[in-house]
């Protein structure tokens, strides 16, 4: 086995994991997520593996239903990157001179602006929710994809037999569609891995630093946060949601590393 | 070169207006005005008028920004709203902090970079390792290493403290000392992302024919790695460092706030979290400036390194 | 101790079984000498001048850099301070106060009627922009100076929260030649004629304080220095304390304290009076004009359920807004006890049934916690409640503009009942955030603050507060257990009922 292959079936794995952490949560706990409860931070145990937050949650509990809301958050927000990116990039990669260049510098303008201070502004200044936290994240996301399908199509356009296919008299769209869309896929696929994988990655950022879903949401960077004034009484309160946001983040990441 | 060096400022400075103007529009105006951000949207339309007429923000958007820009290219920012301090007096004592902790944290990042990835025993085995610890690094979050360590070292061990900034003259090992944990958890990041970009371009050099000539003649393998292979491989490294110096703030903003460290990326959070807005369009400002520039000097680093770019 | 021995004078005649925690300073016979005192301080501070200081934690510094007028004892009394003695005079519309000798500023400018006159005017003056004019200006007539150590402010109308006021942030005397100097820079180079000055602020992460050695109270300082540093949360505060990097962290939950049991090194405290934690909402507003529904919300609260999370079951739940043990405190039963079944039929009568609810949520780990809980309650009888997150510094204000129909609310009691009643329940009260507006409370409230006898008073607050937990502005939920824990080496904390504790006479055995 290669180490190529190695690498993306414990992607596949860690995202298979965690996806059926989050479907069968109801199953795999017998605790409702957001259900108070009298036993307040109590220590990882045998009826609460991650022990209990400050309103005696379980929080095991909390983390596979994290799960739904990170499996949500992520691919969400890189179908508006792809929605938005993916065209920009075909038509600056098929356009010629002008078009493409100007294209090409609103790209640039954007891919200036670090994404996560943009994130943090706009997520502070619309307010934190589900539909504004994908809108805001497919919103600083998407210059990375334009510019690398730009540059693909670019790239395969150089490559005679389309010339030929021009010169034949195909139609642009039948051109792009037939003969640059497939080779382009994987790259772009694995693209989307990679912002599945970023897009989490910011969410569970976003979270931490105050920014994410509202409670009572099992929302894993606002879990990790309000875990962090009781990191002595209960650690896993933080490190329990932290590590998921690092498997669901290294599953995707492993995923988009090895599918071209 | 001083022709490449004013094109490339001829087009990375209207940028840097655009960009802000775009920031200042998106701010004061466009996603909400500062009343409402600070009044809430259900305020009195009193309320809003007052605060409106009391900062300007009733007149058009293009003269704010023009007097903004005016008053801060002679070095006024304003005035924070939550502190009444200037917001230069803010950010002036951040600044070396933010610098400070991003000094050290480069240093450990690229030495151990180019120390660990440079070690030509068990290639393999190194290969392996520090891949495996690049994934580990660009996939876990700071915020977790911050926890771990804070819950391992300071509060299991009780070895360190857990957070806070002492400056110099507490002492140069206090000082030191609350700058271990931060350090370590912000190397982790780069030291991964570095070492993956040098380990490809090593692998490239390793390759050529040079180096096997260097192999043939009997130089040790050690010598033709750091003083042979490491040179010639460390181009893109620096272009991608100086692209990511750029985003101190960004790259500070979740480590600072986990350790409490009063620098740039904390003041900015602050600021955004009570709609500070004088301190945040400083800082907004400041930022894109700086990545645009360090991107420049990446630019210009390239092309002296490589003889095939003209200047 | 001579400060605390001082003619007191006791506005809380009636004071019958509140047991408070004397101050530890009047006990110890020769406090020791010297040495830093160094307190975690978790909220942030914006400014040192009194006159625009709205953050919480800038008044435990504002105490040492500045003396009040007049100062609150450990049981509400009120004690002289700048002030030696004073009268009340024309029945109740005319203050005199007689000034202690001697005393001067940091920067050396003496501390005189002058410099009383100066400090109650900035306040009043439009221009200046405080945020206690809103507060004096309905009240304040005039300031008169009669002599170099003596002032008499002439009141508009009988107002006997007055004293209480001066104990507070209106009563910190700031230096008239500081403000001229430094102008809008006065709030990071604060001057008083406190017991210790600034030496160094660094934003966001320490304030140091050092002994004034001209300070005009016998003895009074007796540490060197005092820094303040900011700690991120409680846990990093305890863990500091543990190692003797910190000798003093407070604001802590029953749960808090959990982590520092059995540690001999380590003395706790609990605050005398919590502060009263409520919900409250626009009374005069769609949805919660309807009586019926703040009614049902109030059955379906499970309080001590709340107490018993958030609190271990050391707070004292809420019936009213006093707590028991102050004069004016009363043992009327709650109208509204935890029974879900009404709160439903309510909710049917008002046709509320299956309403959506939003409940803003300011980001500090106590409210986030109540309302987690708050909307898991109604949840349960059918209302369906959202929680609006918003930054803790922008809350008040939007609750001040009214830009906020339901949040959860917490008051720290005053030394007179008018204190709160007034402010919140009157009409005209300048922190009446709910529209409340009832004109037989407006009556019984001014009646009462025309009255100087608690005897009389105390039938007018009775009333009044049958009335207001009746109509229910605000859901009283419960006093909250808040705790202080401190280096066994530290003596004289003095923690008031107002919640902040006093550091002035602090000192610290090696």
């Amino acid at each position: 086995m290669t180490a190529v292959t190695l690498r993306r079936i414990t992607g596949l794995t860690l995202i298979a994991f965690v996806a059926l952490a989050g479907i069968f949560a109801p199953w795999l706990s017998a605790f409702d997520p957001n259900a108070s409860g009298y036993d307040i931070l109590y220590p990882a145990s045998a009826e609460h593996p991650f022990g209990t937050d400050d309103l005696g949650r379980d929080v095991f509990t909390r983390v596979l239903y994290g799960a739904r809301i990170s499996l949500v958050i992520g691919p969400a927000a890189a179908l508006i990157v792809a929605l938005i990116g993916i065209p920009i990039g075909l038509v600056a990669g098929y356009a010629h001179g002008r078009a493409d260049q100007m294209i090409v510098q609103v790209i640039d303008l954007f891919i200036a602006i670090p994404a996560f201070v943009l994130a943090l502004i706009v997520m502070a200044m619309i307010g934190a929710s589900l539909p504004n936290l994908v809108f805001v994240l497919g919103l600083v996301m998407w210059p990375e994809m334009a510019r690398l399908v730009r540059g693909q199509v670019k790239s395969v356009r150089e490559r005679l037999y389309i010339e030929a296919a021009d010169a034949i008299g195909c139609s642009r769209t039948r051109i792009l569609a037939r003969h640059i869309w497939p080779n382009i896929m994987h790259t772009i696929a694995a693209q989307l891995a990679i912002t599945v994988s970023t897009a989490i990655f910011t969410a569970a950022s976003l979270g931490f630093l105050g920014l994410g879903l509202p409670p009572p949401a099992a929302d894993w960077g606002g879990m990790v946060q309000s875990g962090f004034d009781y990191l002595s009484l209960n650690p896993w309160l933080s490190i329990a949601p932290g590590c998921a946001v690092a498997m669901t983040v290294m599953g995707f990441y492993l995923l988009g590393r090895t599918i071209d | 070169m001083l022709n490449f060096v004013l094109r490339r400022l001829m087009w990375v400075l209207p940028n840097i207006v655009l960009l802000t103007f775009l920031l200042f529009a998106v701010v004061t105006n466009w996603l909400g005005s500062p009343a409402s951000m600070m009044l809430g949207t259900d305020a009195s339309p009193e309320a809003v008028a007052e605060l409106n007429a009391r900062y300007g923000f009733d007149r058009p958007v293009v003269v704010q920004y023009l007097q903004w820009i005016g008053n801060a290219a002679t070095g006024d920012f304003g005035r924070s709203y939550a502190t009444r301090q200037p917001v230069a007096e803010m950010i002036g004592p951040a600044i070396p902090v933010t610098l400070e902790l991003t000094f050290w944290t480069m240093l450990l990042a690229i030495s151990a970079t180019l120390v660990i990835n440079s070690i030509p025993v068990g290639k393999h085995v190194v290969g392996a390792l520090t891949t495996g610890i690049s994934i580990v690094g660009v996939t876990v979050p700071n915020f977790l290493l911050g926890a771990t360590l804070i819950s391992i070292f300071s509060v299991s061990l009780g070895w360190l403290p857990t957070t806070g900034w002492r400056p110099w003259s507490d002492g140069i090992f206090t000082h030191l000392q609350h700058l271990i944990l931060p350090v370590l958890t912000l190397s982790a990041y780069y030291f991964s992302t570095f070492s993956m970009i040098y380990r490809a371009e090593y692998r490239q050099v390793e390759q050529q024919l040079f180096v096997r000539v260097a192999e043939a003649k009997g130089i040790s393998r050690r010598a033709v790695s750091f003083l042979h292979v490491l040179p010639n491989a460390i181009l893109p490294l620096v272009v991608y460092i100086g692209t990511s110096i750029g985003n101190l703030v960004g790259g500070a903003v979740v480590t600072e706030t986990v350790f409490s460290i009063p620098g740039l990326g904390r003041l900015f959070v602050s600021a955004i979290a009570r709609y500070d807005f004088p301190v945040m369009l400083t800082m907004g400002m400041i930022t894109l400036a700086g990545v645009m520039l360090m991107n420049l000097a990446a630019e210009l680093i390239l092309a002296l390194l490589n003889p095939q770019i003209r200047l | 101790m001579d400060s605390v021995d001082r003619r007191d004078f006791l506005l809380g005649l009636g004071a019958g079984g509140l047991v408070l925690a004397a101050g530890p300073a009047a006990a110890q016979a020769t406090p020791a000498q010297g040495g830093t005192f160094s307190i975690g301080l978790q909220d942030s501070l914006d400014t040192l001048d009194p006159t625009f200081s709205i953050q919480f934690a800038e008044r435990r510094i504002l105490h040492l850099v500045y003396n009040t007028l007049v100062s609150i004892g450990t049981d509400f009394s009120v004690k002289p301070e700048l002030a030696a003695s004073w009268e009340i005079e024309n029945d109740g519309l005319r203050y005199v106060f007689h000034l202690q000798d001697g005393v001067s500023f940091h920067d050396g400018t003496p501390f005189d009627a002058e410099a009383v006159k100066f400090n109650i005017e900035h306040r009043l003056d439009e221009s200046v922009g405080s945020p206690q004019r809103s507060r004096l200006d309905p009240v304040i007539d005039s300031v008169e100076v009669i002599d170099p150590l003596t002032v008499a402010i002439n009141l508009k109308t009988a107002y006997p929260g007055l004293l209480g006021d001066f104990a507070d942030r209106a009563g910190f005397m700031i230096s008239p030649a500081a403000v001229a100097k430094f102008g809008e820079d006065f709030g990071s180079n604060p001057v008083g004629t406190g017991a210790f000055t600034l030496t160094e602020w660094v934003r966001g992460t320490s304030v140091t304080l050092d002994r004034n050695p001209d300070y005009w109270e016998d003895g009074a300082p007796y540490l060197d220095r005092i820094v303040f540093q900011t700690i991120p949360n409680t846990i990093i505060g305890l863990q500091r304390l543990r190692v003797g990097e910190l000798d003093y962290v407070d604001n802590l939950s029953p749960d808090d304290l959990r982590q520092i049991e059995g540690n001999d090194e380590i003395k706790t405290e609990a605050f005398p009076v919590g502060l009263w934690y409520s919900l409250q909402w626009q009374v005069d507003k769609a949805p919660f004009d309807d009586l019926k529904l703040r009614q049902a919300v109030a059955h379906a609260l499970d309080r001590d359920r709340i107490n018993q999370i958030m609190m271990n079951g050391q707070a004292n739940v809420a019936n009213s807004p006093t707590p028991p043990g102050l004069w004016w405190s009363t043992d009327a039963p709650y109208p509204y006890p935890y029974d879900p079944e009404k709160a439903r039929a309510l909710l049917a009568e008002a046709g509320l049934e299956g309403g959506a609810l939003t409940l803003t949520t300011p980001s500090t780990p106590i409210y986030r916690r109540l309302n987690q809980l708050v909307a898991e309650q109604l949840g349960e009888v059918g209302l369906s409640v959202t929680l609006e997150p918003v930054e803790s510094s922008q809350w008040y204000s939007r609750v001040v503009s009214k830009a906020v129909n339901f949040t959860p609310m917490s008051w720290s009691q005053r030394a007179d009942p008018d204190g709160l009643f007034y402010i919140l329940f009157s009409s005209k009260g300048h922190a009446n955030t709910t529209g409340y507006n009832n004109p037989e409370v407006d009556a019984l409230l001014d009646e009462a603050r025309n009255l100087l006898s608690p005897e009389e008073r105390k039938p007018l607050y009775t009333e009044a507060a049958e009335l207001i937990v009746h109509d229910l502005p605000y859901v009283p939920l419960f006093f909250s257990a808040s705790f202080a824990a401190m280096s066994q080496a530290v003596d004289g904390v003095i923690l008031t009922p107002d919640s902040i504790p006093r550091f002035r006479y602090v000192s610290k055995s090696a």
